[in-house]
């Protein structure tokens, strides 16, 4: 589903990330952890070009993506994000939030984006809030909207972004209950994260990261219980 | 009793030079004719400058925010002359722009006031372009990139996202801006486009009396700046409380 070759990416003369290959399958949960600056961010970022890669290929379905003549719009309504601080659009309520992509993006009618805002508000049991501002939600709330709002797309992978990292601890649970059940329900995810829980328990395979490098990757029952590379040893330990 | 004595003979002198200056042959509507023309000139250069301004501001920042590698030459040439553009205007002085527009390039336009629209909203957008473009910047980079992972393209992100969150920003300098260039329409008077300062010191020049006309233009430009920045700040409460909703 997607290809990456050879990604290199570096900020001026800093190097994020350093010559990474990988693939991810059709239904594949992939986590990735690491320590801060690691270049995991960067990594997830560059999969929708929302950070432009260096050197390298990605290829999404078969489109390179990293071709400058692609139309990277049109990649981007098939891959929904999820972002630390949410990102809603504070000027808008929360349906206009979800349904302003779909139907300026030619996917929906207004009436069908509307009618999918609101099973999907049901899903997350928010639909009580279609006509609220974001401002009026909690964190967890926020975030839940945002995972709705990336899903009305109908994406074919789910990127997040440290989805959990900027909430009260309280309101963590809700936010990966929905991560959660959206795996169960099939969704090809990449998910960087520093929730080990929800990486062993939900991970189909796990990425450790640092320094630019893939440094280990295994299933999580492996690379939890039995990690071989010292760094992630060292990692684990200050975690666990 | 003796204090009272100089006020009124103060105000016996000046009765008839604010008659002489404001009464005296229907004056009054010449004021109100040049106040006319002093508004007309702000706000056709304010529209002219904000549409100016937009269009400045939206081709620096769609250049500022290209992706690395896909530079756009075309965008790269209008950003470089959108840069001479707002140096130029806002390294020079606005009464040297309204001469070289009045003597060098419109020398035999006979109408100074429509050379008045050209040089102020000429050099208004300008400092239009770097208040709108403060604003575009000011509004968080993640919502621009919320809108783009959702596949929407460039100019609907602006549109919908990050212009409506930029006006409220923008508003009190834009607001400033008005009441710079109201006051600046003065300048027009001196390429001799009859606005308020034009029949104030024609009047003055004519009854050899400039103090009335002067103190009562200052005190008309005066009330409109206190109205408007009145109205401004009402303005900018309404939209703050639409952020606590």
């Amino acid at each position: 589903m997607i290809d990456v070759k050879n990604l290199s990416k570096s900020f001026g003369s800093h190097l994020v990330l350093d010559n990474i290959s990988e693939h991810i399958s059709p239904g594949e949960k992939v986590v990735v952890i690491g320590p801060s600056g690691s270049g995991k961010s960067t990594f997830l970022r560059c999969l929708n070009l929302l950070e432009t890669p260096t050197k390298g290929t990605i290829t999404f379905e078969g489109t390179a993506i990293t071709d400058p003549k692609v139309k990277i719009d049109k990649i981007r309504q098939q891959m929904g994000m999820v972002f630390q601080h949410f990102n809603l659009f504070p000027n808008m309520t929360i349906r206009k939030n979800i349904t302003l992509a779909p139907v300026r993006t030619g996917l929906m009618s207004q009436k069908e984006a509307d009618d999918t805002a609101v099973s999907l508000l049901q899903r997350v049991g928010l639909e009580d809030k279609a006509e609220a501002y974001p401002n009026q939600l909690s964190g967890g709330q926020k975030q839940r909207i945002a995972i709705v709002r990336a899903l009305a797309m109908k994406p074919k992978v789910m990127l997040f972004d440290e989805p959990t990292s900027a909430l009260d601890p309280e309101m963590v649970g809700e936010v990966l209950d929905v991560m959660k059940e959206l795996a169960l329900e099939g969704m090809t995810m990449v998910v960087v994260t520093h929730e080990m829980g929800f990486a062993r328990e939900v991970g189909s395979r796990v990425l450790f990261m640092d320094g630019g490098h893939i440094l280990e990757q295994n299933s999580p029952k492996e690379f939890f219980d039995n990690p071989q590379n010292p760094r992630t040893q060292l990692f684990l330990s200050k975690v666990l | 009793m003796t204090i009272d004595i100089p006020l009124i003979a103060w105000l016996e002198r000046m009765g008839p030079r604010l008659s002489n200056a404001f009464l005296e042959g229907g004056r009054w509507k010449l004021y109100l004719q040049g106040l006319g023309v002093t508004l007309e000139l702000t706000v056709v250069a304010l529209i002219f400058g904000v549409l100016l301004g937009l269009v400045v501001a939206m081709i620096r920042t769609a250049h500022d925010q290209q992706r690395l590698g896909h530079r756009n030459i075309i965008l790269g040439v209008m950003n470089a002359l959108c840069n001479v553009y707002t140096t130029v205007i806002r390294g020079t002085p606005m009464l040297v722009q309204l001469y070289i527009w009045t003597f060098v390039i419109f020398p035999s336009q006979r109408n100074k006031v429509l050379v008045g629209f050209i040089g102020l909203g000429v050099n208004s957008g300008a400092y239009v372009a770097e208040i709108i473009r403060g604003g575009l910047m000011s509004v968080d980079q993640g919502q621009t990139e919320a809108g783009r992972s959702l596949g929407l393209n460039y100019f609907d992100t602006m549109r919908f996202i990050v212009i409506p969150q930029a006006f409220k920003n923008i508003l009190p300098s834009l607001g400033n801006e008005f009441i710079t260039l109201f006051k600046d329409t003065s300048l027009v008077q001196a390429i001799g486009g009859a606005e308020m300062l034009y029949y104030a010191s024609t009047i003055g020049g004519r009854t050899f009396d400039y103090m009335p006309p002067l103190i009562g233009i200052a005190m008309m430009y005066l009330a409109i700046v206190i109205i408007f920045t009145w109205l401004q700040g009402r303005l900018e409460r309404r939209l703050r409380e639409s952020d606590r909703r």
